[in-house]
């Protein structure tokens, strides 16, 4: 099975090398759709579904915060597994998305071994 | 809080994102004697602040030679395809990647906020901090130098990118 994939992160080049490591870890990805902020992801979920989300914290007009409240409390939104991808692995940190619905949380640097193993988990894809 | 604690932070952090986010390896420490010569003109240098406990700035400066090349590993491009706004980006990003790791290594029980990266123009110096920790690595196509500092800088307001 192949997943839809949507990538919030306000910098074109994290956006490229997320996709790219996706490509490389051998992710089974049959769309990916990108977005630079909280809101325009937002308006692109209204017309696309995705399978999982990927969203950084530090974004200009929505940030990550804002985004995953917004999607928890949308009935139909809140089930699309959110993961965060931060320079930031403090602590308080990861509770704080943790407690607004993120599924996952990886933190830059990473492997690409690493985000693949935290979308299939989020996604309950099978091991092996 | 120490410098030695930060100076080890450093160090691994720089190794580490390099390794696994630009998949290239550092060539060991530039040695005091081999300082000399990255001009400006011939750098691309990158300061960001941060808040936290303590709070302060990291500066980045990359070859140009060595800019291009670690950008072009992190788009998965051809050097000669990269366009010098690509470059300033990815190097917004090395900064912020390395100061975020340096905070998370120091400090993994507080919080620290990371201000918005920004490109320093030739003949401009990052703001000074009370104590600063520098690592110089050489890359294979030129070199990297990151100091870190603990002071009293403030953070722009949160409402810029930080990428």
């Amino acid at each position: 099975m192949a997943y839809r994939v949507l990538i919030v992160d306000d910098s074109p080049a994290m956006r490229t090398f997320v996709r790219r490591v996706i490509d490389m870890s051998g992710f089974e990805m049959s769309n990916c759709f990108e977005a630079s902020n909280g809101g325009e992801a937002l308006d692109l979920l209204r017309h696309e579904w995705v399978d999982a989300i990927l969203t950084d914290i530090n974004m200009p007009e929505m940030d990550g915060q804002e985004f995953l409240r917004r999607l928890s409390e949308d009935d139909v939104l809140r089930s699309i597994p959110a993961i965060v991808i931060s320079t930031d692995a403090t602590t308080h940190r990861i509770a704080v998305m943790t407690s607004l619905g993120a599924r996952g949380y990886v933190t830059k640097p990473f492997l690409p071994e690493t985000l693949r193993a935290e979308l299939e988990r989020t996604l309950g894809v099978p091991c092996g | 809080m120490g410098e030695i604690l930060f100076r080890q932070a450093l160090r691994d952090s720089v190794d580490e994102v390099l390794e696994k986010m630009f998949f290239a390896q550092t060539l060991g420490e530039v040695s005091g004697a081999d300082e000399a010569g990255d001009s400006p003109a011939d750098t691309i240098a990158v300061e960001l602040m941060f808040e936290g406990e303590p709070s302060g700035s990291l500066c980045l400066r990359l070859t140009a030679d060595a800019a291009r090349e670690i950008a072009a590993d992190f788009l998965g491009m051809e050097g000669a395809e990269i366009s010098i706004g690509q470059i300033s980006e990815v190097v917004r990003e090395l900064a912020n990647m390395i100061c975020g790791s340096v905070l998370s290594r120091v400090e993994s029980a507080a919080t620290f906020r990371l201000g918005v990266p920004r490109i320093v123009t030739a003949g401009e110096e990052c703001a000074g901090s009370l104590w600063t920790t520098c690592y110089r690595v050489p890359l294979s196509h030129g070199r990297l130098t990151v100091k870190i500092g603990a002071g009293t800088t403030k953070c722009p307001p949160p409402v810029q990118s930080a990428y």
